[in-house]
Formats: C-alpha cells, structure tokens, sequence
C-alpha cells in the first residue's frame, strides 16, 4: 500500500507541476543556502589554518609584555627586556628547541639608483626551518654570519625584482640604513651612535633570495629582508634587545609543559620578574576556532531560518490541498481509509515535496557554493587559495534537516485531513 | 436479518436550534433486498443513509448490520464495515479523477489489503462485468456519466459488500443511462445482492421491490412496490 501512496502522491505533485515546483523552491533555496554557507564558513577555516600553518608549526611566539609604569618604577635596576643572550641562554639550556630571534628595523635599501624602504629583520639561521621559509637561490643566513656580525642579507623575491630587475642578485652589493624617525631617536638618545648613523649606511652583500610565498595573515612575506641577528644590533640598534623569539617545539604534545618551563627560565633570568608573553600557536588555531564557529552559527542559522520559511510554504500548500481534495478524502474514508491511511497520504505528499526540494538544493548548493567561493577568493587580497569546502556533515545535516521540515510542517494539514468527517467531507461543495 | 434499525434519532444542532432529522425510525432489511427509500427534500433521506453506511452515529436507538452492533463500534472499525460490508454508490460518481477507471476500482481493494495483482485481476473483473472491458484505462474526463456510474458500481462491488447503498444513483444521468444503471442493480439483486438505494423519483423506486417512505424523520409508508396506496405518496 506504501508504495501505491507513494505513487499517488507523486502523480498529485506533477499534475500541478507549477505549484509543487513553487512549493519546492522554498526548500530548494533553504537547503542551498545552508550547504553554500557551511561550505564558505568551512573553506575560511581552512583557508585560515593553512595561513597559520604555513608560518611554521609547533611554534611557541615569545615577546615583551608592556610594563604599567607602576611596574617599572617597582622594577628597576632589574633585568629585564627581552635580550640577544636570552636566545643564547635557551638554546643551551633546551638543546632540542629551535630559536629564532627577531628585531625589526624599519629602514631603506638601496641597490644603485633602485631603492626599497620596508622593514629589515634580524634574525638567525633556525628562521628558515621554523618558519618554512626558504631560499629559492643563494643561500640562508649561517652560523659564520652571527658569529661574524657579517653584513649579508637574503632578500624576499618582490625585493630583489624591484632592486635587481631580472638579474640575478647573489654576490651583489646592496646598501641599507636605517629610517630617519629612528636616527633622530637614536641621536637624542645615545650620543656614540651619532657617528655611525651620520655615515647612515652600510654596504651589504646579497647571499640569497627567498621563495616566493605570498601574503600570510596580512604580511607579504616576499617583501622581507634578512640580515644576520648580531649585525643588526651592532650596527642598527646599538643594544641587545631584541622584538620577540620564535621557538619551534620537535614534540606537538610538549608545548604546554615547554612554555611552563620557558616561561619559568625567563623570570628566573629576569631577576623574578615575570615580563613576558609566551603564546602557543594552538592559541591562535583555537581564537580562529572560535571565530569560525561564530560564524557558522549565525550563517547556518540564517540558513535554516530560509529552510523554515520554505517549511511553512509547504504547510500552506498542503492545508490548501486539504481543502480542494475535501471531497476525495470523504469518499476515501467512506470506502475505507483509515485514518492512519490519510494521514500517510498527506504526510508522504508533504514529504516528498521535502526530499525532491532537498535533491535538487543539494545540487544547488554544491553550484553555489564553488561560485562564492570564487567570489570570495577573487575578492580578498591573498584569499587566492580560498575554495569552498563542502563536507558530507553538511550536505547531509541540510537534507535531514529539509526532510524533517517536510514531516513537520505536513504533519498539521495531513492531521486536520484524517480528522475530516467522511459524511461532511463527502458533500463539501 | 441483514439490518435492523431500532428507535434511531439524529437531532443536530446548530446553534441553538436542534433539528431531529430521524425520528424513532424502525426499520428491518432482510438479507437480499431490493428496498428503495423515497422521500422529499428534508425527509431525513441523507441522514438515514449517513447512518446505514457508517459513516454516522445516530443520536440514539441501536444499529445492526449484518449481526454487528454498529453503534457501539468505535471508528476504526466503522472503516473496516465500510470497507468489507458496504458499497457506494453517489449521485455524483465521486471518481478520482486522476485514476483511471481500474484504479479508481482498486481503491477498496487497495485499503483492505489486496496485493496489487489480486486488485488489478479483481477491477478487471468487475468493469468487464458492468461492461467497461473496453475502458479499463480511461480517466473519469474520458468517461460518460453513465460509463463513470458504472466505474462506480464496479468500485462498490470490489470487496463483495453485504449492502450496495445508492444515493440517487441516476439523478445525475440520462434516463438511458439511468435505464442502464438500473437494469444493473436489477441484475445484481438477482444474483442475491442487498440493495438500498435512496431516491426523491417515484418512478425510480419503482424499480425496487420494497419502498419505505420517509416524512419528517419517520416512516410514513413501508410497502411493496405498485401503485403507491398511501394518500399522502398519491399526492407526491
């Protein structure tokens, strides 16, 4: 019998093609709606991890925390700040951590009449393999460049077209000095810097050109130029300080207990006085979770909120065919129907409309979401790799989800036409 | 006894005005009968034939059909009656009309539980012998009313009912066609079947061979077919 109420209920449907074809757009639009959302939600995610992830992994970020001014008057004369020897003192103390330390400067380069104003950063070999990061031609920095303050740098691809055209750089000679703001900064401040910074600038040899690797997390990483960590405090900034430290971690499930003991290393280093940030790149991973997850919810619900709406379309179209088929119902009771079998009937129309809908919004959806997709990667800067990403969870979550609205919202005219008196319902006019 | 009606009342009521549209009817059909109900517009005609088909309680009085105490009988099994022991003829065919005419004849089968081959052989018997072989597919549209009344004379005959229950079977026929119809239900009460059929034309109860008489709710005249003796049925 199940299947003859099937087959009823599709000849119902496609004898009034438009009107079940109205009917199923609701639905059609609202499972679309909540693949393509699910699947730009989740290819951001993707997108965004990747972006983490090709920074490195299993990094640990280190830097300076911003002292109250309370704070540094309690603490003075101590040591603190983050220093050169910190990095020294760790990789001697955790042999199996890679520490790369970084100071940025900003500054000029200049290769004849070409010249590039960006930021410098010093750093040391270790930068390389934790931040996956490599040379596409010459070579990275070496131990010999820190231990002999040489002046080489490696520059990112973007740097080395604009100061050297097509020409290969490698050996070439290139000249940096530091930026105005901060001659002037270093003048009021320290006297014997005066004259280095009066001759500004020094000669530099370029050793290597990086990989092109494109902007990650609002940072173009071709516009970066490298020198070695002791050169550029010797020569730039005149101190030891250095910005921040980024240490890689061989085992992802030692993170937490390396911080720990990072962090107490460097308050032992810092006279007890806890100066520092130590952040796990889990964190971000899980602040980006977070966000997505936002985002998910309040698009999926935006979604699902369409797919009600197509929901009560259906109600209406049923309660509507309850009342033109009055009569066919009363004459279906009184040659035997049971309730249970009207019931079906109706539920079984109301659903179908649900399943056929949810077939052809997968379809939809699956359309829709490549074209966001796109959409989104041609419109975002560094977005390039951004494509939707449509898991089975979601194609499914919306088509159970499309299908239960049928049911539900079916439910009420399929229960208003079992309860029709046979007698009445046989002479509705 | 195939249905005995006993001191049956429906009032209904709208508003606060209540209609007693039977009134302590008693009536008695044996099985094989061929018993017509006439009665003008208002008689109690429709009710009655609400209550011998199930598909109405009466207000009170007790019900038998074919042994079962109808009035007791929840609504579920009101249906499986209807199903089993009752066939339905209306005035208006009530065909569906996306069927075709073997489906349409089907459809008691369907509900009582027949495979589909047992349903297809049985619709294929029965509109051969109400003389539809040609017409197996045809859609109601297709149909004349005649052809469409036989459909549903093929319908009501699916489940071997006790009870053939016609509601103004020809009224919304040609008299050949009704000729027709009736020439039917003559045959089928030759072959044993119980027939009530509901009339307002005298000439059509006519055909019948018991005719009871309703006015007001009650039982004016139950008597054999011939010229009616009651002065009132001499009026009408």
């Amino acid at each position: 019998m199940l299947g003859a109420i099937f087959r009823d209920a599709l000849k119902n449907l496609s004898s009034n093609m438009l009107r079940s074809g109205l009917t199923m757009l609701g639905v059609i639009i609202g499972v679309a709606s909540v693949i393509a959302m699910m699947a730009i939600v989740e290819g951001g995610q993707v997108w965004l991890v990747n972006s983490i992830e090709q920074l490195g992994t299993n990094l640990l970020f280190v830097w300076k925390k911003r002292l109250t001014i309370e704070e540094k008057r309690l603490f003075a004369g101590r040591n603190l700040q983050l220093r050169y020897d910190d990095a020294l003192a760790i990789r001697n103390r955790f042999p199996d951590l890679k520490v790369a330390p970084n100071i940025d400067i900003d500054g000029q380069i200049k290769a004849g009449e070409r010249d590039f104003s960006g930021r410098i950063t010093g750093t040391s070999p270790e930068y390389s393999d934790i931040r996956n990061f490599h040379t596409a031609s010459g070579r990275f920095l070496q131990t010999t460049d820190i231990q002999t303050w040489n002046r080489s740098v490696v520059l990112g691809k973007t740097i080395a077209e604009v100061l050297f055209g097509t020409q290969s750089p490698i050996g070439k000679e290139v000249k940096i000095f530091r930026s105005a703001r901060k001659i002037k900064k270093s003048d009021a401040t320290n006297g014997e810097k005066k004259e280095q910074q009066a001759v500004g600038e020094y000669r530099f040899t370029v050793i290597g050109v990086m990989e092109p690797k494109g902007e990650i997390s609002g940072q173009d990483r071709d516009e970066m130029i490298f020198i070695p960590v002791t050169t550029a405090l010797r020569f730039f900034s005149g101190n030891d300080k250095i910005g921040s430290m980024v240490i890689h971690v061989p085992d992802r499930d030692q993170m937490e207990e390396v911080t720990q003991k990072l962090q107490q290393f460097l308050i032992q280093r810092h006279d007890g006085v806890d100066d520092i940030h130590i952040r796990n790149q889990g964190e971000f991973l899980g602040a980006i979770d977070q966000t997505i997850s936002t985002f998910r919810f309040v698009l999926g619900g935006i979604a699902i909120v369409a797919l009600l709406v197509g929901g009560i379309g259906i109600m209406n179209i049923m309660l509507v065919t309850v009342t033109e088929r009055t009569r066919e119902i009363g004459l279906r009771k009184a040659i035997g129907a049971k309730r249970q079998d009207i019931l079906l009937q109706f539920l079984i129309e109301s659903t179908t409309i649900s399943v056929i809908g949810g077939c052809f919004g997968v379809i939809l959806g699956i359309f829709a979401a490549y074209g966001f997709g796109n959409l989104v990667a041609q419109s975002m800067p560094g977005g390039g790799d951004w494509g939707a990403v449509i898991k089975p969870t979601a194609i499914a979550i919306a088509f159970v989800f499309a299908v239960g609205v049928g049911v539900v919202f079916g439910l009420f005219p399929a229960i208003k036409a079992s309860k029709l008196d046979p007698a009445e319902a046989l002479r509705y006019q | 006894m195939l249905i005995t009606l006993s001191h049956i009342n429906k009032i209904f009521t709208t508003g606060e005005v209540a209609v007693h549209a039977l009134d302590d009817l008693n009536i008695v059909i044996e099985q094989g009968e061929f018993v017509a109900i006439i009665g003008q517009s208002g008689s109690g005609k429709t009710t009655l034939l609400d209550i011998l088909g199930c598909l109405s309680h009466p207000t009170s009085g007790d019900y038998w059909l074919h042994g079962a105490h109808i009035n007791k009988l929840p609504d579920s099994e009101l249906t499986t009656i209807r199903n089993r022991q009752i066939g339905f003829i209306f005035q208006t065919f009530h065909l569906l009309p996306r069927k075709s005419a073997m489906e349409n004849v089907q459809l008691p089968l369907m509900y009582a539980g027949a495979t589909r081959t047992q349903q297809q052989d049985r619709a294929r018997e029965l509109l051969t012998r109400v003389g539809l072989q040609d017409r197996l597919n045809h859609h109601s549209n297709q149909l004349s009313g005649g052809q469409q009344q036989r459909v549903a004379i093929a319908r009501a005959l699916a489940n071997q009912p006790a009870l053939l229950l016609a509601d103004e079977p020809t009224g919304n026929l040609d008299s050949q066609s009704g000729n027709e119809i009736l020439t039917i239900f003559d045959e089928l009460h030759d072959q044993g079947q119980t027939i009530v059929m509901i009339t307002h034309d005298p000439l059509i109860a006519q055909r019948a061979k018991r005719r009871i008489t309703l006015l007001d709710g009650r039982v004016l005249a139950d008597e054999s077919t011939g010229s009616p003796t009651h002065p009132v049925l001499q009026e009408i």
